[in-house]
């Protein structure tokens, strides 16, 4: 078979993808509905940038030794800066994969293989090794238990995916906050919270922002992923969230004389004034009044 | 590894960690079958979904939500030309979930011509429902559906030119409750209905240049947002405290806001060369939403007399955002990886509104005028990843953030008005180092290190002085994989007499074992212990009370397990069990008794909120059976168990399960 190719193929160790069919069926036979048949299909790629040799590189010296992982580029036995090079030879050129070699998965030697399975992937969204969710949470097992609180996203459910908040591939640095937390989060176009890709009333421009919003983002009170509490809140009583900041202690806040107490007409003795938003209706931002009360 | 092999260790695996217990899981990858040039796969599981419920419905409805009535639990169909040269499409598949009234569904089309078109749908529903919050006494709650739906087309996908367009939306409507509140803080607050209607609609246009290696896109987007939620009172109502005079007879409230952003965005990449990477980009979108709010409500004032206040704002918000990120990877060595990221990003909120209110007690205009914000934020941040050999992992970064906040603010709070114009700028420095070590095969060890100090954090909660700790063992082997891992972040921000430190420590082991490809056993537990403590500053019956802390406690304990197994490729059986509890501090559900000042508050209401325990449990069973080639049942059952100690008529129980038949090719 490797006597009928073209000569000029031969020399550079090239033997098309139908050499490799005759030893690898059971890769063959379902390879026409993988991404990657499209350079197969095209037939006007060169040899390496399509079918098994575009991946796995020039096959001549394997077919001739008659298979073998030492004769050829086998991912099982890459380490992993090697296997997210040879991957990112044709998927570099995307934004969602601009920071992937300073990404915490690279960091953690987590690789591409890691999570795709190229030739067997069960599920029909970027060959990914498994569903999504359960890939994720074998490493991040304590993610899996806030999912498991019962006020969440429904990512469980299946409305929601982790990636519909992160890259995994690395993303761009958050310019809310200041620390080098959140990592990995998928930034929405304006380097905003991801939060405010579906929660878009809480996104303004309001006339009054409570600037908490836009400077410590959402996670100043809430707890993206699970929460014990309604509505995520990182406290159960909303009143005590709220207190926490606003308690007037000096050197915080826009004027750097700390964030505005409650007022004196506010008793907090009375139940009546522990829940804030009661009142302060518009708490994300308003429109029409600054103390958020419509 | 054979084919049959991997299958069988997938399967399993997709098997496992199903945390609501439809749809069944689907096994292996199927050969499908050929007609017409081409490739049909389907599945398509139809069945009935029940629930009883005993206890709390609101609440189970914020937790769970699922209901009774037949379902389109799940599909899946992928058509494919055999060749990948067909005529009119290569490619078709569709994926759904919950079709029919599920609260939470999705579907997901992909259709595509290799080298001519690519179209890709995703589609979502989420029923949300949520009765407020349980302590606090709200009364605001939630019934709402949301709906998200993204279209992208690209035309010449495999070309060197090829252009975009894509459309989103996404919609929230249904009722709520909400609060209305009459004369300030001495007055009293009423229930009041809301309809809820909002809706966000994005168009984008682009197009994707390439040459040399390098790729360049450009994208106009223009994004649609309004709201047109009406709240209504038509009955009079007494409010939350009946002992007073303030009564609500009637309100009409309108607040529509309608806007639109439009956007420009840039992507420079390189793509991977020999030694250099290089990614930009800029984006620029101008946000503008012109708002109007029309009130008007009778009742009377806490002096018994007649109140009527008619109120009309409008106005326009403008927020012009700028964003630039810049992204530079160096390869000098194949082991040595060196990176450097800056991001830039800056806002500006500004608009005007005006306020008009007829109140015939003090039968007054007023004005409201514009707080102005601007935000600057500037981040750099450098990393270098070092590999000394396939075993040994070294990696450390540091960043540098800057941020400016300027604000321009009128305030006017119980008749005193101010004008205050602000500016605080901050600095944060931070550090991270990592070892990744791998001892023997399928071992790895790792320990990760970062440190943070900023000089002037925004707000007590912010970061000041931080620190955060793991470590983590993995072991993956054929047929096991175990993990543990631990970690710890402090923060501490003291400023006067206040003091907030933040303490969060999380441990975490899972595993999963896979004996036979017909057998799978997994489990794992972790616990999240988060503890912090705040000064405390407010007033009680007028007098202002200090030097109170507020301490709150959570510790939760979280474990699952499951087995599933599988008879001759027949019978397929999962059992499965879940259960979380947040212990608090240790108490049952009567506050402790009185703490001194430096240690908790003498508020009762305080030390009620400093822990919440909670127990959550859910069990679960599956069971499906092979009884024709194509066809499957499946039955599944689900229990729900809910209990707070703090508000015990939060509690319920929920019964579900599902019937259903698989058809798959």
């Amino acid at each position: 078979m490797i006597a009928a190719l073209a000569p000029a193929l031969l020399l550079a160790g090239y033997v098309g993808s139908e050499v490799c069919r005759s030893c690898h069926p059971d890769v063959w036979v379902h390879f026409f509905r993988n991404p990657h048949f499209k350079s197969i299909a095209s037939g006007r790629e060169p040899p390496e940038r399509t079918g098994c040799e575009g991946c796995h590189g020039p096959g001549a010296e394997h077919v001739r030794a008659r298979g073998g992982k030492e004769n050829i580029r086998a991912f099982s036995l890459l380490e992993p800066e090697q296997t997210i090079g040879a991957c990112l030879a044709c998927h570099a050129r995307e934004i969602s994969r601009a920071a992937i070699r300073r990404s915490s998965h690279t960091m953690a030697d987590i690789a591409c293989t890691s999570c795709h399975s190229i030739h067997h992937s069960p599920v029909p969204q970027a060959l990914l090794a498994r569903r999504q969710t359960d890939l994720c949470y074998e490493c991040h097992a304590e993610v899996r238990a806030q999912f498991s609180l019962p006020s969440k996203h429904r990512v469980n459910e299946g409305t929601v995916k982790c990636t519909d908040c992160h890259n995994p591939h690395g993303a761009q640095a958050p310019t809310w906050r200041m620390g080098l937390r959140p990592r990995m989060i998928e930034v929405a176009q304006a380097n905003e919270q991801p939060c405010l890709r579906c929660h878009t009333d809480k996104r303004g421009p309001f006339a009054f922002e409570h600037a908490a919003v836009r400077v410590d983002g959402c996670e100043a009170c809430h707890a993206p992923h699970g929460s014990m509490n309604a509505r995520l809140l990182r406290r159960p009583a909303v009143f005590t969230l709220c207190l926490e900041c606003h308690n007037g202690a000096g050197d915080f806040g826009r004027q750097g004389d700390g964030v505005r107490l409650t007022s004196g007409s506010h008793n907090m003795a009375d139940p009546r004034y522990h829940n804030c938003t009661g009142c302060h209706l518009r708490i994300h931002g308003s429109n029409s009044s600054p103390l958020f009360l419509r | 590894m054979g084919f049959r092999r991997w299958l069988w260790i997938l399967a399993p695996a997709a098997m496992m960690a199903q945390p609501t217990v439809t749809p069944s899981p689907e096994a292996g990858t199927r050969r499908g079958e050929d007609a017409y040039g081409y490739n049909f796969v389907n599945s398509w599981e139809i069945g009935y979904r029940a629930r009883r419920l005993f206890g709390e419905e609101t609440k189970y409805r914020s937790d769970v939500n699922f209901g009774n009535g037949v379902r389109l639990l799940a599909a899946r169909a992928g058509v494919h030309s055999r060749d990948g040269r067909a005529k009119y499409f290569d490619q078709f598949v569709l994926t759904a979930q919950g079709l029919g009234n599920d609260p939470y569904q999705s579907a997901t089309v992909r259709l595509e011509r290799n080298r001519l078109y690519r179209y890709e749908l995703g589609w979502r529903l989420n029923e949300y429902f949520n009765p407020g919050l349980a302590i606090g006494g709200a009364r605001q709650g939630l019934d709402t559906r949301r709906r998200w739906q993204d279209h992208e087309l690209i035309l010449l996908p495999e070309s060197r030119l090829r252009l975009l367009a894509g459309f989103s939306r996404n919609s929230q409507e249904g009722p709520a409750l909400a609060t209305f509140n009459i004369d300030g803080a001495l007055g009293d607050e009423f229930p009041v209905f809301a309809d809820i209607r909002r809706g966000q609609n994005e168009y984008r246009l682009g197009g994707m240049a390439e040459a040399r290696g390098w790729r360049l896109t450009l994208v106009r987007s223009w994004e649609n947002f309004k709201e047109d939620t009406r709240h209504r009172r038509t009955t009079p109502s007494e409010g939350e405290n009946p002992a007073d005079a303030i009564r609500l007879l009637g309100l009409r409230r309108d607040e529509p806001y309608h806007g639109v952003t439009r956007s420009w965005r840039l992507h420079l990449a390189s793509g991977e060369r020999r030694r250099y990477a290089v990614n930009g980009r800029l984006t620029y979108s101008g946000g503008e939403r012109a708002f109007v709010a029309d009130e008007v409500f009778t009742g009377t004032s806490r002096l018994a007399a007649e109140r009527n206040r008619q109120v009309v704002v409008f106005g326009t918000g403008r927020r012009p955002v700028a964003t630039g990120n810049l992204t530079l990877t160096l390869m000098p060595a194949r082991r040595l990886t060196l990176g450097n990221h800056t991001a830039f990003y800056q806002v500006r909120m500004e608009g005007d509104a005006v306020l008009g209110e007829f109140d015939n007690a003090t039968r007054l205009p007023a004005w409201v005028y514009f707080q102005a914000l601007g935000i600057r934020t500037l981040v750099n941040t450098t990393d270098v990843h070092y590999r000394p050999s396939a075993r040994v992992g070294l990696y450390g970064g540091y960043q540098f953030s800057t941020r400016r906040i300027r604000s321009r603010e009128r305030l006017e709070v119980e008749g005193l008005e101010e004008i205050v114009p602000a500016e605080q700028s901050s600095r944060i420095h931070a550090g991270l180092a990592g070892l990744r070590f791998k001892p023997a095969g399928g071992l790895t060890l790792s320990l990760t290190g970062e440190l943070g100090r900023a000089d002037r954090p925004t707000y007590p909660i912010s970061e000041r002085r931080y620190d955060a700790f793991g470590a983590r063992a993995d072991y993956k082997a054929k047929t096991l994989r175990l993990s543990a891992s631990a970690a710890s972040r402090w923060n501490t921000n003291s400023a006067s007499w206040s003091t907030h430190s933040w303490r969060g420590r999380t441990y975490a082991v899972d595993g999963a074992w896979t004996p036979s490809a017909r057998l799978t056993f997994e489990a794992g537990y972790a616990k999240l212990h988060t503890d912090t403590l705040s000064g405390l500053a407010y007033f009680s019956a007028a007098a202002l009370v200090t030097g109170e802390r507020f301490a709150y406690r959570s510790n939760l304990h979280s474990g699952h397990a499951g087995f599933w197994i599988s008879a001759r490729n027949r019978v397929d059986i999962y059992l499965g069990y879940h259960r979380v509890q947040d212990t608090g501090d240790g108490r049952n559900a009567a506050p402790p008794p009185n703490r001194s000042p430096a240690s908790g508050s003498a508020q009762a209401a305080f030390r009620a909120a400093q822990t919440f325990p909670v127990a959550y449990q859910s069990p679960l069973g599956r069971l499906s059976i092979r009884i024709h080639e194509k066809w499957r049942w499946n039955a599944g059952y689900q229990w729900y168990g809910y209990g707070e100690e703090s508000a015990p008529f939060q509690h319920y129980r929920a019964h579900t399960g599902y019937v259903s038949l698989t058809w798959s090719f």
